[in-house]
């Protein structure tokens, strides 16, 4: 699946995590901004990835900024993302939750 | 009538369905049922994103005994469908819908549960259903929105739209609500299921805040709506059974248990016959007891 | 909890509260130039109905920012709340490429919320947020690592001059390599297409200049906000220092640029102060070039006064400002820009 626009989800407030979305070129770019990047960078990005895939989206753009999310959050905002980025906020697919 | 074993509803405590560290700590205040609020506590863009987050903490965090509800958005938005298969597909205990003012309102939500629990293979009839009266009509039509669905557990008066409607709005001594309360009330237990006072938002007036609790608890309401998870142990004070109710109700506890001891159909003590209504009182008596740690395991009184 | 409302700006009880507000916390420069541009601003209210913090939405850019941290639940989690909305409003208007002009004590706080410096000088600075960013707006640009010797010029160009092409020839003979930034603000007589296809024909000929959109990081200074610097020489000066520290810190370090150039600016005061800024930011890392002006008989070669021939439509002048590529377009299209110029468009200024 292509990303269709930009699309953000989450926010910036304690506990939570703001993922922001764009189309790519070359697999999965992330950026993360996070206090506790050195110890949970990979996790977070290894659930946005999972959400990724789980959606067949190849290639993307990912700029994060965690606050201490747990991973259901980071679930729930990844997959809010993608449903925003790929236009089918009205018609989710609900296999992927 | 859902639930053949009642629970208690002392509390139902809103969880603004799009903020995390709430969502998070729901479960640690010892709320009677937990309500996730996808209607009024999140904004238009940010639908989508309460919904899942929601789904995902029901389905990831344990919230122990809690009745977890959620409220979902009515049914002229365009959020209402998604909203049921979401909750439905999480497996929530309650779907509870706003706005309610006709039986028809709740017969098609029924029909759309229903048709979500088929989808995703949960157990027909599993989801419950409440509904919120928050205007005249929804008063005056009371009875049948109680009586509307087997899947219906409680109905809940929402005093804010509530008095907008009826051109007031709230004062401190609760008149303008009298009659609402009183005919929700009256509907809820006709249909045998639970009611459910509406929220005191003014967290600053803890005297007014006891003054309403008082009140909805000697009229007979199940519980309330909260706002803030410091209110919980404020109404469970207010509903904790005094000394002598324990007292009786471990008498009928007993009597009960003598009748099914000798065999008896009746139970009878001090030489009357006990009533159903008697027993049904004197079992939540115990259950309340329970909660507010009055008694025991065993049922014997430790006191405070 | 603290909520956040609207802040409606028209009603006059509001918008004296949040003056007040700001004035409290630093930030005084309430001009009409910074306040009109404003498209919707929030109030934090804590639990009293007391505002506790505010922000504002000027197109892509957040500004008027400012927190009271007394009765929070943690530092900085009003900040995050305001902030939170804020980009979360731009994202639903579909502006994902956010900026933020600020005071450099607050670019920490910023950097916590994902948002990048772009350029931080003493005055101010400026960051940025969302994408594409900086690198994805630096990586479609060719870059020449084996040059030694690499100039960069911006110009508006509206339009491109016989006074542009002398200083453009200059750096593309002392230079291996020049980089051409045209200004993207698309509010000039000449429109951001028409001004680039100019200079890209003007300069056809010099194999060594490579023409660039500026994008959202070489544009007019002028347009910094500059809502929390009260008097008007320091507001000049942190927007040009500014926008050559951006230069500085971002363009030249990636595209291997060790030159810049400028025509000398007698005339203009604000030029002036821009010039001298950029050779304080600029110099030593980069030299800077500042070239005299090209003159035609004793006329100095300038835009503005071929914005002005082009009002009166005095062709055969205008031969003698502009190289043929930009005469053929202006000959072609002279009853357009003439009109343009009659409804309104302001051909002053650069």
């Amino acid at each position: 699946m292509e990303i269709k626009k930009m699309a953000m989800a989450g926010t910036l407030e304690s506990s939570d995590i703001q993922i922001m979305l764009s189309a790519g070129t070359n697999g999965y770019e992330f950026e993360l901004e996070s206090d506790v990047a050195k110890q949970f960078g990979d996790q977070i990005k290894a659930t946005i990835t999972s959400v990724l895939q789980a959606y067949a989206i190849d290639n993307a753009k990912i700029s994060v900024v965690d606050k201490g999310a747990l991973d259901l959050v980071i679930k729930a905002r990844a997959v809010t993302a993608v449903q925003r980025a790929l236009e089918i906020v009205d018609t989710p697919n609900w296999e992927v939750l | 009538m859902a639930n053949t074993t009642e629970r208690l509803r002392r509390t139902m405590m809103f969880v603004p369905g799009n903020n995390p560290a709430m969502i998070k700590d729901a479960g640690i205040f010892g709320a009677d049922s937990i309500m996730f609020d996808l209607e009024d506590a999140v904004s238009m863009a940010e639908k989508d994103a309460a919904r899942y987050l929601v789904y995902e903490a029901i389905t990831t965090i344990d919230y122990g005994d809690a009745e977890l509800v959620v409220r979902i958005n009515g049914l002229d938005t365009p959020y209402y469908q998604n909203d049921i298969k979401a909750m439905v597909k999480a497996g929530i205990d309650v779907i509870r819908l706003p706005k309610v003012e006709t039986a028809a309102m709740i017969h098609e939500l029924e029909s759309l549960v229903a048709t979500a629990e088929a989808e995703f293979g949960c157990e027909i009839g599993s989801t419950n259903l409440m509904a919120a009266i928050e205007s005249a009509k929804g008063v005056v039509n009371a009875n049948e929105i109680a009586a509307a669905s087997d899947r219906m557990i409680g109905i809940a008066l929402s005093a804010e739209d509530y008095t907008t409607d009826m051109k007031t709005h709230r004062y401190p001594d609760g008149q303008e609500l009298l009659y609402a309360r009183n005919v929700i009330l009256h509907a809820a237990r006709a249909a045998g299921i639970a009611a459910f006072d509406t929220v005191f938002t003014n967290m600053d007036d803890e005297e007014g805040f006891y003054r309403e609790t008082e009140l909805i608890h000697q009229l007979g309401f199940d519980g309330k709506s909260l706002v803030n998870p410091r209110q919980i142990a404020m109404v469970n004070k207010v509903y904790q059974p005094t000394e002598k109710e324990i007292r009786n109700a471990q008498q009928v506890i007993m009597a009960i248990e003598q009748a099914r001891l000798k065999g008896s159909g009746v139970i009878s003590m001090n030489g009357q016959m006990v009533d159903r209504p008697v027993v049904l009182r004197a079992e939540r008596v115990m259950r309340l007891a329970q909660a507010t740690n009055l008694v025991n395991s065993e049922g014997e009184y430790i006191g405070k | 909890m603290d909520t956040i409302r609207e802040l409606y700006l028209t009603d006059k009880v509001s918008q004296k509260n949040w003056q007040t507000f700001l004035m409290a916390r630093g930030i005084s420069n309430f001009n009409q130039q910074e306040v009109a541009s404003i498209d919707q601003t929030i109030g934090l209210y804590n639990e009293e109905n007391q505002l506790v913090g505010t922000g504002s939405i000027a197109k892509n850019v957040i500004k008027f920012v400012a927190v009271c941290d007394i009765g929070a639940v943690a530092k900085g989690a009003r900040f995050n709340q305001l902030i939170s909305e804020l980009t979360s409003r731009l994202g639903a208007q579909g502006i994902f490429h956010q900026f933020v002009f600020t005071k450099p004590a607050y670019v920490t706080s910023f950097k916590h919320v994902g948002f990048q410096a772009l350029g931080v000088t003493e005055l101010g600075a400026i960051l940025e947020k969302g994408l594409p960013n900086i690198k994805d707006y630096l990586n479609q640009i060719p870059k020449f690592p084996n040059a030694k010797k690499v100039a960069g010029i911006v110009m508006n160009a509206n339009p491109f001059t016989k006074g542009h092409r002398y200083l453009v020839e200059q750096a593309a003979k002392d230079n291996e390599v020049v980089y051409l930034f045209v200004v993207n603000a698309d509010v000039s007589l000449f429109s951001t297409t028409e001004r680039l296809e100019l200079v890209r024909q003007g300069t056809s000929d010099l194999t060594n200049v490579i023409v660039v959109n500026g994008q959202d990081y070489l544009v007019s200074f002028i347009s910094f906000p500059a809502y929390f610097i009260k008097d008007n020489d320091a507001i000049i000066r942190y927007q040009t220092e500014l926008d050559a520290s951006i230069f500085k810190q971002q363009i030249a370090p990636a595209l291997g640029i060790t030159a810049r150039y400028l025509g000398s600016e007698p005339l203009s005061h604000t030029t002036n102060i821009y010039n001298e800024s950029l050779q304080r930011i600029l110099s030593p890392d980069i030299t800077v070039k500042i070239l005299k002006r090209a003159t035609w008989d004793t006329q100095i070669i300038s835009a503005s006064y071929v914005r002005q021939l082009i009002k009166v439509g005095d062709v055969s002048t205008l031969a003698a400002m502009v190289p043929a590529t930009t005469l053929t377009f202006i000959q072609n299209n002279l009853a357009t820009l003439q009109l343009r110029i009659s409804k309104g468009q302001n051909i002053n200024g650069n």
